[in-house]
């Protein structure tokens, strides 16, 4: 077992046992569910819903339900999708990058951190399905053989490299996900009492024994997982921001774009984990595990992520002045003073303003603070991708051309129903899964549990 | 004989084991699988199982919904008897001629499998010289429109009537008729003209005939008739002769585009217009911004009440008398300074034309034409023209009496529309009511023929045999395209018919074809065979002397505070094609609106009044209203740079069929979910306004300018304009813009410099190179390998008169998507024109005045007073082409040929291609244009009758893909298919693409870039050429040539 500094903060308040920590995560699981989660459920249900509608008007009625136009091509479709692809960044990189540097405070968030960007990556995949104008032969993306003579897919696109990026991401997430939910499906299933429950347990648990060799291979694989995992976490987004920086639009055309993206994600990535566990941790008794200490080391990671996308921004504008094109330069003029200026300085001020308070000890220590940050960054990087994708291309290169982009009630809800879709899902994950690693959490109980730190037999060995 | 080698399976086979036979005597079983499939051994016996219920039911429910998917009927009528000249998949090509009443051309009409779908000019026969305008190309549509009469109709009954029954009614009430009229728009067919003088003999009493005809037209020209007629002592108006004029001076006519024979006068035009020392000089001064306007050297805004004191203005300076004031200051007088001396030095070779209906006005430009000594060179006074002979007096006078209930026993009405054209227009309707026989032959039940007793509808124009003699030594005829769609009676016939002369005989008749063919024997075409071949032929114009008699008139256009302007626009005109869909959707070349008519203002003005000067999808326009004579109208205000000061201008031509009259399909507001928008009394709104019962009659004559009160009213209107951004931002490798001076110096760098990037060199320094030794890709081998079609587009010569862009649309089946579409920045044309003003900022369209001190917001403002450019964009063909990296299904890629092609089947519609393209070419499908409920009323493509005008050789979209300019490769292909059966290369010239065909300037060259001997070869080499956006690096197959002002 190891051993930490005493005069680190303790990561498990007040005086837990193992046991607690079993009945702590598996309360609510094995309980019943209180009013407000069936009050929220039902209103995520219906706006999930509404959007599905949407998506299945825009489906059955064409793509000009939105509002794009011959000079806009994409708008709030690709937004959405690299808001929630940004999202869904941070459960990797903290389950599977934490992991291997041995961040153990990883442990009380990974499990929701990974279930969010989950559900963030499949509302991500929806908005490129559905931007196809013909989603129905949309399987024409993958490199299948096939009988229309030898035709292939074009390897010179990005976007064929996102469905790769993405797809692969998905399926590595989901199986990391999975192993580690399993030691923990397990313990509930030990503890279930009714048959279905037990029956379905039995089946997600996937004859788990906890004997020592299946502790060992679980260490094991997601070690193997988590180095699986890393690159992933850096490629998705990078490729992601191929999209446009492959392309010869001022404003898309940047190199900057592959780290700027990613650090974007991960800023925004756990923006939206700080916005969940403030509000879980609360909801399902989760205090002593999730608690100031978590909240500040991820305010640190978003403050540090913030100043590297607040630092990508400026040198963006320096450089567009600086090289001198005429039209790199005035597609960031325009960004900052052209018809779209409140949507570049919502950006500004939401993502490289806000994330710098965080330089106060008291505000990162403040869990209102927290919240009401995360709910600003979050919408700061909506905007970030909105200011990338329509300002640069509704004034590009040829005046004449030039338009203004309108979202239809449509583009709305097609959105807002994915945020609903997004909280139907992670609802069923807090009543039905094992919302904390519990026997992750476990293993640091004794290294950094706040009664054995205070306990008078702690510092004897050093 | 040599023995078949045996082979064996193996050693069983050999052996002829038993257990070898019994497997190959089972290996097809005697058993049916089927029946023991479905039913047991017992079935005999006992009645179904369960199990074999279910079985069956499986089968049935399955087969029985197998069944009832129904595949989609497609109609296939085979020809019994093949007729001549038809044979499937190869276009018959007629030649033809155009008379609308406007405009006039001599055409070639193209028919597919016998149905006409597309109209060019006819450049090797025909004074209008292949020049056509958008309006001539559209007409094809007009054919299919099903809401075109399609039999003959009575009144008050609702079904088609027989034609036996009509004639004898009319002729029955021509007998007892005490008097009788015939009014018409200008006849120029001899054959009709004879045909009504035997109606005037067969209805007499005593030798004096009961018929009388009255000529009247929408639009008069009637005031240079009368100049005429005191100055030269003939009321014609003279053919002008634009290719032989150095100087041209135009005060308020827009001969290029509305003003008499403007097709024929574009072509004209373009012959001088070539950038050397023959360069023409040309000036304009004018109220509103025309395409006339917006192509001069030299531009000044006036008032309509000025044009008077420029021309005196003008005479003065170059020795004439004048009987008006010539007060002139500021910029008209810098304007008409700079005319003057050119007019000057280029004297005998200039031409001054005058736009105003006003005969003192007429009477001066007549009288700077004889002092510059112009009749003769310019000005050809023998072979005048003989369209606009609207006899503005006669009519009104008519139209009085009709409204007073003193009208003819019998009108017949061939085709007028004074209902919808007159300034009383609403009281002369309910007096054509009360008549108890009008007769009209008009295709439609319009405003004006839809109260009448008998409507006989005359055949479109394509249907039918006509005979025009639109000048004094021209004849020309039209032949039928294709037989006739409906129970339609060409009006000659009628008249014939009804004058004694003729009988009727259905679809066979050949009543037309005979008078028109005796017609031709009389003027001296024995040979009518050869006559229609080549369409027309010249005629001996009867010998005539003129000699100019100065006289002097004052009666000039009134001045006020505010003047109005009534304007035609290049797509609608009088408003007699409205309801054509494509030319409703075609922007105005000027302001890029479609749908609508507005009031065009000043923005400066316009700031100053209070009103919004910018606009888009969903921020409208302010309204204003516009009290004419104590009229009021209530439009939306457009900001119009280049107008003139405290003048409007207003578009005629609008407003057609608001009282419920079937004028079209395309003629109606539609509603944003599909279906037409109705008014409370249940009818189809009409899209925008009529104006002309503003035009009022000053000295007899339709006055096209008035005085005018303009308030701010309240109120937004949303507008639908292809371009809500009208300057180029000092970006200089878009349309780049040159004086004459310059260029004949010849040095290329000072007006068209090469783009030149810097990079390091071996020693670390900087050093600047030619773009082309950068480059992200390997070349393509384009260079001497097979054909690469290029094309090129002189900004010089083009006009922007749209011609191109409703050729590329009834070539290429481009669908039309409706006002509310278009608003949303959606239209789906391939070939856009854009428009671009020169702002404070720059020095010329395009260069900063300062590139130190460029204000990037003050550039966005048009100048007061602004240069002009068009520039055609299609589809650029980029060697390097950025839409065909990004598609991740390889939908769009690069023929060994050059071009960028779109293979619709492919696309999954991601609409990439189209972000990544720097020129914004790409059209997406947003919808299934030829199916959505939205489209039904305004894409020709859902009509059962419209679609067929659709050229077969181009598929139609399905929603969901992306398409764009292919340089018609279906022509590109069937000019290679003939060069090989003909066992030899393409000849250069032989491709020609539906715009560089329509280009009534020949602007745009196509051809093989491979060719050195290639017209387009040569004209991308010169020192003009250059590549829109070339520092991008896309290497496009398109060039442009610097636009240069003389």
């Amino acid at each position: 077992m190891q051993k930490e500094a005493a005069i680190r903060e303790p990561l498990i308040l007040g005086n837990k046992t193992y046991h607690d920590v079993t009945e702590d995560v598996c309360r609510p699981i094995e309980g019943k569910a209180p009013k407000m989660w069936y009050i929220l459920f039902a209103i995520a249900l219906i706006v999930g819903l509404y959007g599905v509608g949407s998506i299945l008007y825009l489906l059955g009625t064409g793509i000009g339900v939105w509002g794009l136009n011959k000079t806009i091509g994409w708008a709030w479709d690709i937004t959405n999708f690299v808001w929630w692809v940004g999202i869904g960044h941070a459960g990797t990189l903290i389950s599977a990058v934490l992991l291997l540097f041995r961040q153990k405070w990883r442990m009380a968030i990974n499990r929701s951190a990974e279930a969010m960007t989950i559900f963030a990556v499949f509302m991500a995949g929806t908005f490129p399905l559905i931007h196809m104008g013909r989603l129905w032969v949309g399987y024409w993306v993958l490199p299948l053989p096939n009988h229309f003579g030898s035709l292939w897919v074009n390897f010179n696109s990005p976007l064929l490299w996102d469905v790769f990026a993405i797809s692969t991401y998905l399926s590595v997430s989901l199986v990391f996900w999975y192993i580690g939910l399993i030691p923990d499906f397990a313990t509930i299933r030990d503890r279930a009492k009714k048959p279905v429950a037990k029956r379905m347990y039995t089946i997600l648990s996937f004859g788990w024994s906890g004997r020592a060799k299946h502790w060992t291979r679980f260490e094991l694989v997601s070690l193997v997982l988590a180095g699986l995992a890393t690159p992933l976490v850096f490629s998705v987004h990078s490729i992601v921001s191929f999209d446009f920086a492959t392309s010869v639009i001022p404003g898309w055309h940047t190199t900057i774009f592959p780290p700027y993206f990613v650090a974007g994600a991960v800023f925004s990535g756990f923006a939206m984990v700080q916005t969940l566990l403030l509000v879980m941790r609360k909801a399902m008794n989760l205090e002593a595990y999730i608690h100031t200490k978590h909240v500040e080391y991820m305010n640190i990671v978003i403050m540090v992520t913030g100043s590297i996308v607040g630092t990508a921004y400026i040198t963006e504008l320096f450089i567009s002045w600086y090289s001198g094109v005429e039209y790199e330069a005035y597609a960031f003029l325009n960004r900052a003073t052209g018809p779209y200026w409140w949507a570049y300085w919502s950006m500004m001020t939401c993502n490289v303003i806000s994330p710098q308070l965080m330089w106060i000890r008291k505000l990162r220590r403040s869990l209102l603070f927290t919240f009401f940050i995360s709910i600003v960054v979050n919408i700061g990087m909506w905007f970030e991708r909105y200011v990338i994708i329509v300002t640069s291309i509704h004034r590009d290169y040829i005046p004449a051309a030039w338009s203004m982009h309108y979202p239809s009630h449509i583009d709305i809800a097609v959105y807002i129903g994915t945020i609903g879709l997004f909280f139907v899902f992670f609802l069923l994950f807090a009543r039905y899964f094992p919302v904390l690693a519990l026997n992750e959490v476990k293993t640091i109980l004794k290294g950094s549990g706040q009664s054995y730190k205070e306990s008078p037999d702690y510092h004897k060995h050093h | 004989m040599e023995v078949t080698k045996k082979y064996w399976k193996g050693i069983e086979e050999l052996n002829q084991t038993p257990e070898f036979k019994q497997l190959r005597d089972s290996e097809f079983p005697n058993q049916h699988a089927v029946e023991q499939f479905l039913v047991d051994d017992q079935l005999a016996e006992s009645s179904s199982g369960r199990r074999d219920f279910l079985k069956f039911l499986g089968f049935s429910v399955a087969a029985a919904t197998l069944a009832a998917c129904e595949a989609p009927v497609t109609k296939v009528v085979p020809y019994v008897n093949k007729p001549e000249d038809v044979t499937p998949g190869v276009a018959t090509w007629y030649a033809s001629t155009y008379y609308d009443g406007l405009s006039y051309a001599s055409i070639l009409v193209k028919t597919r499998e016998a149905r006409p779908i597309f109209i060019k000019g006819n450049k090797d026969f025909g004074f209008t010289k292949g020049g056509t305008n958008p309006q001539i190309i559209a007409s094809v549509l007009g054919l299919y429109d099903s809401e075109r009469l399609n039999g003959v109709r009575a009144k008050g009954i609702d079904e088609n009537i027989s034609v036996d029954k009509a004639d004898k009614a009319i002729v029955t009430a021509l007998k007892a008729a005490k008097d009788i009229v015939v009014l018409s728009p200008t006849i120029i067919s001899p054959s009709m003209n004879t045909a009504i003088a035997a109606l005037e003999a067969a209805y007499a009493i005593n030798g004096t005939s009961k018929v009388k005809r009255v000529q009247y037209d929408g639009i008069s020209y009637g005031a240079i008739r009368k100049a005429n007629e005191q100055n030269f002592g003939a009321a014609i108006i003279p053919s002008y002769d634009f290719s032989k004029a150095k100087t041209i001076v135009s005060v308020g006519a827009d001969f290029l585009s509305t003003w008499l024979l403007s097709n024929e006068y574009a072509v004209q035009y373009g012959v001088n217009r070539v950038p050397g020392k023959g360069m023409s000089k040309h000036f304009q001064f004018e109220s509103i911004m025309s395409i006339t306007g917006s192509n001069a050297d030299g531009r000044a805004q006036i008032k309509p009440s000025e044009s008077a004191n420029v021309l005196a203005y003008i005479l003065k300076s170059i020795g004439g008398s004048t009987f008006v004031s010539s007060a002139l200051s500021g910029e008209s007088k810098k304007v008409a300074d700079a005319a003057i001396a050119a007019l000057k030095s280029s004297r005998n070779e200039s031409l001054v034309v005058c736009g105003a209906n006003n005969e003192a006005e007429q009477l001066l430009t007549n009288a700077i034409n004889n002092q510059l000594k112009a009749y003769g060179t310019t000005i050809d006074l023998s072979n005048d023209v003989k369209l606009y002979q609207s006899n503005d007096k006669e009519a009104s006078q008519l139209f009085d009496a009709i409204i007073s209930g003193k009208g003819p026993d019998v009108l017949i009405n061939l085709g007028a529309n004074p209902v919808y054209t007159a300034a009383n227009g609403e009281k002369l309707r309910k007096g054509l009511e009360g008549l108890t026989m009008y007769v009209s032959t008009a295709r439609y039940a319009d405003e004006s023929s839809s109260v009448a007793s008998y409507i006989i509808p005359d055949h479109h124009l394509l249907e039918g045999w006509n005979d025009f003699m639109p000048k004094a030594a021209h004849y020309a005829v039209a032949q039928p395209t294709i037989r006739t769609l409906g129970d339609t009676y060409a009006a000659l016939e009628s008249m014939l018919v009804w004058a004694g002369s003729a009988a009727r005989n259905g679809k066979d008749s050949t009543v037309a074809y005979d008078a028109i063919k005796a017609s031709a024997s009389i003027l001296g075409f024995p040979d009518f065979a050869m006559l229609t071949h080549n369409s027309c032929g010249a005629v001996n114009a009867p010998a005539s002397a003129y000699t100019y008699k100065a006289v002097s008139s004052s009666a000039t256009t009134k001045s006020g505070d505010w003047e109005v302007v009534f304007y035609q626009k290049t797509a609608i005109r009088d408003g007699a094609m409205s309801s054509n869909p494509w030319l409703q959707e075609l922007p105005d070349p000027i302001s890029k609106v479609t749908w609508d008519n507005y009031i065009t203002m000043n923005p400066v003005q316009m700031e100053k009044m209070g009103f919004v000067t910018t606009y888009d999808q969903e921020h409208g326009l302010n309204m204003a209203s516009v009290t004419v004579n104590g009229q009021k109208l209530t439009l939306p205000v457009y900001p119009q740079p280049g107008q003139a000061f405290n003048t409007v201008g207003i578009a005629l031509g609008y407003g057609r069929g608001a009282n419920g009259e079937a004028i079209g399909r395309g003629a109606y507001q539609t509603k944003e979910y599909g279906g037409y928008d109705l008014n409370e009394q249940g009818n189809r709104k009409a899209i925008g306004l009529n104006v002309f019962p503003f035009v009022s009659q000053v000295n007899a004559l339709p006055a096209y300018s008035a005085t005018a009160a303009i308030a701010k009213v309240d109120g937004e209107y949303l507008i639908a304009a292809t371009q809500i951004h009208h300057t180029v931002m000092g970006r200089d490798s878009i349309v780049r813009e040159t004086t004459l001076s310059t260029f004949l110096k010849g040095d290329k760098e000072s007006f068209n410099p090469a783009h030149k990037l810097q990079r390091l060199n071996e020693h670390g320094h900087h050093e600047e190179a030619p773009l082309e030794e950068f480059d992200l890709w390997n070349a393509h081998p384009i260079e001497k390998v097979g054909h690469r079609w290029g094309m090129t587009i002189d900004l010089t010569s083009c006009i922007g008169c749209g011609s191109c862009l409703v050729a590329c649309q009834a070539e290429n089946n481009v669908p039309v998507v409706g006002k509310d579409e278009v608003r949303r920045g959606r239209e789906m044309h391939w070939l856009r024109i854009d428009r671009y003003y020169a702002s404070a900022e720059e020095s010329s369209v395009g260069k900063k005045a300062n590139k130190d001190d460029f204000s990037y917001s003050e550039a966005e403002i048009a100048a007061v007073n602004p240069a002009v450019v068009h520039m055609p964009l299609m589809c650029q063909h980029c060697n390097h082409a950025p839409c065909e990296t990004v598609c991740p299904v390889a939908a769009t890629t690069h023929s060994n040929e050059g071009l960028n092609q779109m293979t619709y089947n492919r696309c999954i519609g991601t609409r990439y291609c189209a972000n990544n393209c720097p020129y914004k070419v790409r059209r997406f499908n947003w919808f299934n244009y030829p199916s959505y409920k939205k489209f039904t009323e305004v894409n020709p493509a859902q009509d059962d009758l419209g679609r067929m005008v659709l050229n077969p050789d181009v598929t139609v979209r399905t929603r969901g893909v992306m398409e764009k300019c292919s340089f018609c490769v279906q022509r590109i292909q069937s000019t290679k298919l003939t060069a090989k059966k003909e066992a030899r290369p393409v000849i250069d010239g032989e491709l020609a693409t539906a715009c560089s065909e329509a280009c009534p300037t020949n602007a745009i060259v196509v051809g093989d870039w491979n060719d050195d001997r290639s017209a387009v070869k040569a004209s991308s080499s010169d020192h003009r050429a250059y590549q829109a956006l070339e520092e991008v690096g896309v290497k496009p197959n398109v060039w442009y040539k610097v636009k240069v002002r003389n």
